[in-house]
């Protein structure tokens, strides 16, 4: 298969370029030729959500998955990396065959540093005030750092499809604790599945609480920080389409007022964003939230790797009623 | 007396002993850092980026004696955010210049990579910035450091809490990494400038957006340590073929609340040269800041070069370019009454 740099997404159809930019490995890349679990996970996803008809594509993917999975339960952004990460939520959203519920027990293991009651302590000690998300617990993109909104509302998002997936009254055999890298300490006893699940659903709370907290003043949300020396930081429009997405089903003051804050900074952003990632992900919020968003493929907006095609795949079919981060299985 | 020394005499012996090595010692540190040679550092005027950026980055590059022929260059602009009324990245045309520059002495390839902290579509502000419409084939030519293959390298006596980092394998391969930061003020460390650059090289692929860890892990710390992966070393055949050089951008600059909410600030220079420590310490000076009270300039200059005295300095002298850059009130007492 001719291997295209560019496809333009206005006319072609994404699903071949997203196949030709599989690696020999069986994984996806950013750019280049070296596989990364990010793209692979989000490729996974997408082939899912078109119901596409590429089995040994997605056995390879999984296979090239399974050796970014490391003894701990969590996943390294690639194999050579020695740490697990955020990914792990990724990981678990496509749901990988090897150690699932390892690896929400690796999520569940995670906080933000900041929110240690070591790092409260200090802060208190110290006087410091945050200016933003004071008190709020969510996850961090590595071990031992502080929690931001990406991660965050991944792994909220990867906690809800497993339940979903699982049930909450299904016996499971015990989870042997692991030893965990930073965070929160591994040396639990073994969860029930019925304390796994009343984990979950206290850590989805905190979360999306750790999400409301960081809106920015204009209406949507960047990495995190809402506000810096006193100054009003500006919102991003992919971090408001994933935040958002993480966001969906939440009713009720005061929660309300800031989605619906949210969703008018979405449908901003996405009248000026002309990138594939950026309108998917808007797209891909907006569609959660039952608005719908105009078209996503837009003239002259071009598909550069396989993170744009998947992506793009994922947004469509979330038009056409399948939303891969909101309904069951991988 | 039975002439053998008490205990408290011999324990006192030693300690005088154990003081003269120590102070020896010192003197010996003292006099090679005085044989060493000056770091060379210019000040270039360039009131505006119409000028002929590349005739003078060229014309640093000889002063410099800076082997470029046969090189693989990489040049690691400041691509930070965009705001069309705000002087946040390096702008495209001096990248555009050196560029060139490095292309018509004779470098093997010159590439340009940034991994910016803030926004994950490189590209797309990369665009917003300039870079496409001024650099032919920008994208030709453009590596991502957020998403590139990447080795582990271990610190060598980290002044971090850090002992490894992931970075990427563009930059490691360089034979020459030339640090093109803007001139700016910074609210965490006082000024952002050709060490603190670096921290675009660490890859947002593995540790997140914004590069958290560099702050958990101590931002001073960390920029030492990044520099000290990159940092030449001091015998003669470094100062011919550098493996970093940096090109500060000071036609304008950013005062006030930067690295990103500042203020524009002409200061009508660039600042140049392969010891970055030296290079940044001259930048603070060109800004009004002193230096020896820049966390990590203190902790990175070993060999005195925050000491205007310790700097070969070429061009245009510091007073005739000074223009004090506005500090934020935690920083005022960094103001540098030379």
């Amino acid at each position: 298969m001719r291997l295209e740099l560019v496809m333009d997404s206005s006319e072609q159809d994404p699903l071949p370029f997203l196949l030709s930019r599989q690696n020999g490995d069986g994984g996806w890349g950013y750019r280049g030729p070296t596989s990364w679990t990010e793209p692979t996970c989000l490729a996974l996803l997408a082939l899912s959500a078109r119901q596409a008809s590429a089995a040994n594509a997605q056995a390879a993917g999984r296979r090239w998955l399974e050796t970014a999975y490391r003894k701990d339960g969590g996943w390294a952004p690639r194999p050579s990396v020695e740490e697990s990460t955020w990914v792990t939520a990724l990981a678990v959203l496509a749901g990988q065959q090897q150690g699932p519920a390892q690896g929400v027990d690796w999520l569940l293991r995670q906080t933000g540093q900041e929110s240690t009651i070591l790092e409260r302590v200090r802060e208190f000690l110290l006087g410091v005030k945050p200016e933003y998300g004071e008190g709020t617990v969510g996850w961090s993109w590595y071990p031992g750092t502080a929690a931001w909104c990406v991660p965050t509302a991944v792994t909220i998002l990867a906690l809800q499809k497993w339940t979903r997936n699982n049930g909450v009254g299904t016996i499971h055999p015990p989870i042997q604790p692991r030893p965990s890298g930073r965070g929160r300490s591994g040396a639990e006893a073994p969860w029930s599945i019925q304390k796994r699940a009343d984990v979950i659903q206290k850590r989805i709370n905190e979360g999306r609480e750790a999400l409301l907290a960081r809106i920015c003043p204009d209406g949507g949300w960047n990495h995190g920080a809402s506000r810096a020396l006193g100054t009003d930081a500006s919102s991003y429009l992919e971090t408001t389409g994933v935040v958002l997405l993480a966001l969906n089903g939440l009713e009720g003051p005061p929660a309300k007022s800031k989605i619906d804050r949210g969703i008018a900074a979405a449908l901003r952003h996405y009248e000026q964003c002309r990138a594939i990632q950026g309108r998917s992900w808007l797209a891909l919020a907006l569609l959660a939230h039952g608005r719908r968003p105009g078209p996503i493929r837009i003239a002259g907006a071009e598909c550069r790797d396989a993170m744009d095609a998947a992506l793009l795949i994922l947004a469509e079919a979330a038009v056409e009623g399948r939303n891969a981060f909101l309904e069951g299985k991988g | 007396m039975t002439g053998r020394p008490t205990r408290r005499e011999a324990v006192a012996a030693a300690l005088g002993g154990a003081s003269l090595c120590a102070a020896g010692l010192g003197v010996r540190q003292a006099l090679a850092r005085r044989r060493q040679p000056k770091p060379l550092v210019s000040i270039v005027r360039a009131s505006s980026y119409r000028e002929d950026l590349t005739g003078k980055i060229r014309s640093i590059l000889r002063e410099h004696k800076v082997a470029v022929r046969g090189k693989r260059v990489v040049l690691k602009p400041n691509l930070v955010e965009f705001d069309p009324a705000s002087s946040i990245n390096t702008h495209p045309r001096l990248v555009a210049a050196a560029w060139e520059a490095f292309h018509s002495m004779g470098a093997a390839s010159v590439a340009i990579a940034e991994g910016p902290g803030h926004r994950r579509n490189t590209l797309e502000m990369a665009e917003a910035a300039g870079y496409f419409s001024s650099i032919a084939n920008f994208e030709d030519v453009f590596t991502d450091l957020n998403l590139d293959d990447v080795s582990r390298i271990k610190l060598e006596r980290p002044r971090s809490a850090l002992r490894s980092l992931y970075l990427p394998n563009t930059a490691l391969a360089a034979d020459l990494l030339v640090s093109m930061p803007k001139m700016k003020t910074h609210h965490w460390v006082g000024a952002t400038l050709s060490m603190k650059n670096f921290f675009g090289l660490v890859p947002g692929a593995i540790y997140g957006w914004p590069k958290n860890i560099l702050h958990w892990a101590g931002i001073p710390e960390c920029i030492v340590d990044l520099h000290s992966v990159f940092a030449n070393a001091h015998d003669a055949f470094a100062v011919r073929s550098p493996r970093s050089f940096a090109i500060v951008d000071g036609v304008v600059g950013m005062e006030g609340n930067g690295p990103i909410q500042g203020k524009p600030k002409a200061a009508g220079v660039l600042v140049a040269g392969a010891d970055l420590v030296a290079v940044d310490a001259t930048c603070c000076r060109v800004m009004g800041i002193d230096p020896a009270l820049v966390s990590y300039l203190r902790l990175a200059a070993a060999r005195g070069q925050t000491e205007e005295a310790r700097v070969q300095q070429i061009g245009e002298p510091v007073r005739a370019v000074r223009t004090n850059f506005e500090l934020i009130p935690p920083f005022r007492a960094l103001r540098w009454n030379g």
